[in-house]
């Protein structure tokens, strides 16, 4: 059951990505919180997309560039997560996310390319509004099935593959967590790298200093 | 300023509600041509344009489009009033052109680039520092939707009543200022970010110390190394659980 509601919720983050609304709920730390309700482990799920969020700080889904697609990549990765026993799970779950957005940006790429075969050509035929409507409402079906497949083919991949991590995986939950962080800081030092002109490095510094007191000052 | 033509409140809603899927049938041949179509055409059956004139209409809307999807509302709003102004399908198609490099420029620069990683960094601020994941996630939302929304129905009001003067119009709101000064806010955060992660508790705060130098040289490197870093860093992490899990097997 939640296989297929998660499949469902996939496609629904999916269409979020770009062609419908871009409400930003297919971003990594709401699509995690709300996989995590469908599974019935939010906390999980929330951390599982916390730490994709920090991930996929540095992709945004500008113009016709390939990016990986935050929302079924989180999905997967927090049905990983859960459906995976001990520590292994979280770790599999990121993993799994960082593949499944690969994959969905990927998959992205190639509609891309069909659309173009459906939708209607003004520079060679007379554009009527149904051959607009159809072509528009096709294209965003596509992207929802599109969706659901990714999610899926990944729900799929993670069940199979969840027993032989909780077997053999040999970290603890806290080393599991610095081994996953470190990739996420080199993410957090990238989207610094991209803001950095003049001397915004004292403004940077700044921050680190603030955040480690509240690091330190936080129970 | 000649005087703005009245729109019909069902069509402008119609029209508004369309431009949230102006990116549905995204193609690399006219790539938002089709949406933008798509999201006039409410008006331009209420101007009463019927077989070869409505044709050339949705034609002329449909060809090659792209500009950021947000404020793309902009440009339906300011195409609306062309429209409704009775305007040549010449004009109409050289204002195309010339407003979708600077409105795709500036919503990446103010959105893409500074807003959406700037309401990103705040969630996760407040989730790593236990506030509590639902105040982080409707953080998040809130002050996203807070512009998004602003861009999208604003920008359509905007547009409308500006038509081709809507550049001017839009450069009196300062947009690329203020994303400057948000990208401050920005850096500001992500130094914030990486302080929080490296002594909260519920991050490295409780590991050896050795994980803590590798979080700061992981740090540096993305400073120095900068995008070209991204993925290799995201293949590293997919390896690492790959191998760490072949070799616990093997081991067990």
């Amino acid at each position: 059951m939640s296989f297929l509601a998660l499949t469902l919720l996939g496609a629904l983050l999916t269409l979020d990505g770009v062609t419908v609304g871009q409400f930003m709920v297919s971003r990594p730390l709401v699509a995690g919180a709300v996989a995590g309700l469908v599974v019935g482990d939010p906390v999980t799920g929330l951390m599982v997309g916390a730490v994709l969020e920090l991930f996929l700080l540095v992709s945004v889904p500008s113009g016709g560039g390939r990016f990986p697609e935050p929302g079924p990549a989180t999905v997967v990765g927090v049905a990983a997560a859960v459906w995976t026993a001990g520590p292994g799970g979280v770790a599999l779950g990121v993993a799994a996310g960082l593949v499944l957005g690969w994959l969905g940006a990927v998959t992205q790429s190639m509609q891309r390319h069909a659309n173009g075969r459906w939708v209607p050509d003004p520079t060679r035929e007379a554009v009527t509004p149904d051959q607009v409507a159809a072509g528009h409402g096709l294209a965003i079906a596509l992207d929802f099935a599109r969706g659901a497949l990714v999610t899926a083919v990944g729900l799929t991949t993670v069940l199979a593959a969840g027993p032989w991590v909780t077997r053999g995986w040999p970290l603890s939950a806290a080393d599991t967590r610095g081994a996953l962080l470190l990739g996420a800081f080199v993410s957090l030092g990238i989207v610094g790298r991209t803001l950095l002109a003049g001397r915004r490095w004292v403004v940077l510094a700044l921050g680190v200093a603030a955040g480690l007191l509240v690091g330190w000052v936080l129970p | 300023m000649s005087v703005v033509p009245p729109l019909p409140p069902a069509v402008r809603r119609r029209i508004q509600l369309r431009a949230f899927l102006i990116q549905g049938s995204w193609n690399y041949r006219v790539m938002q041509g089709t949406g933008m179509a798509f999201a006039l055409l409410p008006l331009l059956r209420h101007l009463g344009l019927r077989d070869g004139d409505l044709e050339d209409a949705v034609g002329r809307h449909a060809e090659h489009f792209n500009a950021h999807p947000y404020l793309s509302s902009v440009a339906l709003g300011a195409l609306a009033r062309l429209e409704m102004d009775g305007a040549s399908p010449d004009t109409i198609r050289r204002f195309r052109s010339a407003i979708r490099g600077p409105l795709g420029a500036l919503g990446d620069r103010v959105v893409w680039a500074t807003w959406l990683p700037l309401c990103a960094a705040v969630g996760l601020l407040l989730y790593w520092a236990g506030v509590g994941g639902g105040w982080a996630v409707a953080a998040f939302l809130v002050l996203f939707s807070a512009l998004h929304l602003t861009l999208r129905f604003r920008g359509f009001r905007l547009g409308y009543e500006s038509g081709t003067a809507v550049g001017p119009r839009l450069k009196e709101l300062a947009l690329t200022r203020r994303a400057e000064r948000g990208a401050v806010v920005l850096v500001f955060l992500v130094g914030g970010l990486a302080g929080l992660l490296l002594t909260g508790d519920t991050a490295m705060g409780g590991l050896s110390r050795s994980w803590s130098a590798g979080a700061v040289a992981a740090f540096l490197s993305g400073l120095v190394g900068g995008v070209r870093l991204w993925r290799p860093t995201a293949l590293l992490t997919v390896g690492l659980v790959v191998l760490v899990t072949f070799f616990g097997l093997r081991a067990g």
